[in-house]
């Protein structure tokens, strides 16, 4: 124990000798806390904190991201498939931290410096490496679910919908009241221009309808407007068989279809009937690698906008 | 007047100790790297700060949560800019506490005397953590939720005790009110009340041992430190 004594009395000698905090530390620690205040003035007034859509717990197409110092981790869980997904998400965590903790306790000895002690400046860099790889690699890494650039009008109407608890008389996708007609099946039929005005006073272009008039800005509507027309035009009983006879061969809607091509049930949340309908007639201009076949000239243009229009509404 | 003052508290002590202790002198651009600890220090009162300003308008549940953002972000007094404090804040704790630890480390300045001193400061990273974890939730909105809802699925999977732990940590079998009740109450009660202890332990520790003076290298002779 011998050098621990050296230590001791060799470390007063240096703080005898050396100078007190204050002033001399702590100028040097008010120039960096300045700084730091600086930057973090400037960060929150330009760049703030950013705030998304209210959490929508059903969402199912939302890509998770966590805060950037955690993506490292995200990124490990993707070596570790299946049944050993537990090793990356907790074993080798924990036992990282639990070294982490006890490096006092297996690096002894008095020497200090970085280049006396190469095993462990050796596993440092190691480890800063691989923790910026994973991060590197994380936050370049595809999506799971292709992102859906959502009209920020759009978003603002289904907030109104929520908030005003149409619900409560509507139905879309199938979850809400009876009293007022499914949205989803009807309201894409109507005009814009007529749905405003029903909006704005239902019983001006329905004489009967038992819904009330809300007393709507004109923001609002637009909003609510948008939201209406989202949510897909109307398809005929013809669609559905459409893609029993043409497309369940290969792919699948809920529990039925085949399994060569993707899974369609929630194609909706993730194209848009466009890019369905782009697809559907000839594949390879939109994805080379497609095996699928082009349905241009073996369906009709109106069948194939009756299908696009069909999955489009699949999953929203 | 003062002279009374410090002979019923022995602050004119306590200044000595802290303030007029002497510290090994670094010379270099690497004395600058011992401002990172009080650096760390100082983000966490401004986070302490900005974090009461910000309770005061926030309301923890799911039903209010994402409308208070918005209100503290919209409508208060520089509700956005000291949201944005916080928040910027949340990133700038964790780099500064992981620089300052990287400097321990690549100095060997958990050597003894200072072996707890540096388990202290393992367990204050563990914390921001822990702070960064349940902070995230609060916004609720669709980045808190789904961010959170891998979170608490990735501690669900610890072997065992993974489905308590879940449950724990979420109030229940779903994520909902509970959930969000819960990680507030962790997030203003429980984890400051911790880090507040551990930091005093940690300056403590810091102040009694001395801050440790800068490596040098190994003499050819074999004297570990040189005379």
């Amino acid at each position: 124990m011998s050098w621990y004594e050296q230590y001791r009395s060799r470390y007063a000698r240096l703080k005898q000798a050396g100078k007190p905090f204050f002033p001399y530390a702590v100028f040097k620690d008010m120039v960096v806390v300045s700084l730091i205040l600086a930057a973090l003035c400037w960060l929150a007034y330009f760049a703030g904190a950013g705030l998304e859509d209210l959490a929508d717990p059903t969402d199912s197409t939302y890509n998770p991201r966590p805060e950037w110092y955690f993506l490292f981790l995200f990124q490990a869980l993707k070596f570790f498939p299946g049944r050993l997904e537990p090793v990356a998400a907790v074993v080798v965590p924990g036992v990282s931290v639990l070294l982490l903790l006890l490096v006092p306790l297996l690096d002894r000895g008095p020497l200090r410096h970085p280049l006396d002690r190469p095993f462990w400046t050796g596993l440092g860099l190691a480890s800063l490496a691989a923790f910026g790889h994973l991060t590197w690699s994380g936050y370049h890494s595809p999506l799971i679910n292709p992102t859906v650039e959502k009209d920020p009008l759009i978003s603002r109407g289904i907030r109104l919908y929520r908030e005003m608890r149409c619900a409560y008389c509507h139905k879309i996708n199938k979850k809400g009241g009876n009293i007022g007609p499914e949205l989803d099946r009807s309201a894409g039929s109507g005009s814009e221009e007529w749905l405003a005005k029903h909006l704005r006073d239902p019983q001006s272009v329905t004489p009967n309808s038992a819904m009330p008039k809300l007393n709507l800005l004109d923001d609002e509507i637009q909003a609510l407007v948008a939201y209406m027309k989202s949510l897909g035009e109307p398809f005929t009983a013809e669609a559905p068989k459409l893609f029993t006879q043409n497309c369940a061969s290969c792919h699948r809607i809920g529990e039925t279809g085949g399994e060569a091509g993707h899974d369609l049930s929630l194609i909706g949340s993730a194209r848009d009937k466009a890019f369905i309908k782009r697809y559907i007639g000839d594949p390879s201009k939109t994805n080379p690698d497609s095996s699928m076949p082009g349905f241009k000239g073996q369906l009709t243009e109106v069948q194939i906008e009756d299908l696009s229009r069909y999955l489009a509404g699949l999953g929203r | 007047m003062i002279a009374w003052v410090h002979e019923r508290t022995g602050l004119d002590r306590v200044w000595k100790a802290l303030f007029e202790r002497h510290v090994p002198e670094a010379r270099g651009p690497a004395a600058w790297l011992y401002t990172l600890g009080s650096a760390s220090l100082f983000v966490f009162l401004v986070q302490a700060l900005t974090g009461a300003l910000l309770a005061m308008s926030y309301a923890p549940t799911p039903d209010h949560a994402y409308d208070s953002v918005r209100y503290i972000t919209g409508q208060v007094a520089l509700g956005g800019f000291i949201r944005g404090l916080h928040h910027w804040g949340a990133s700038f704790m964790v780099v500064l506490a992981v620089l300052h630890m990287l400097r321990v480390y690549f100095m060997g300045a958990y050597k003894y005397p200072r072996e707890i001193t540096w388990m202290t400061g393992v367990c204050l990273l563990l914390l921001v953590m822990g702070f960064s974890f349940t902070g995230d939730l609060l916004p609720w909105d669709q980045k808190a939720y789904w961010a959170t809802a891998v979170g608490t699925n990735i501690a669900g999977q610890t072997p065992v005790i993974g489905g308590v732990v879940s449950r724990v940590l979420k109030g229940g079998s779903e994520m909902g009110a509970a959930t969000l009740t819960r990680f507030y109450a962790f997030h203003v009660l429980v984890l400051p009340a911790l880090l507040a202890m551990v930091v005093l332990v940690h300056l403590f520790l810091v102040v009694w041992h001395g801050i440790s003076e800068l490596p040098e290298r190994r003499l050819q002779d074999g004297d570990p430190q040189g005379p």
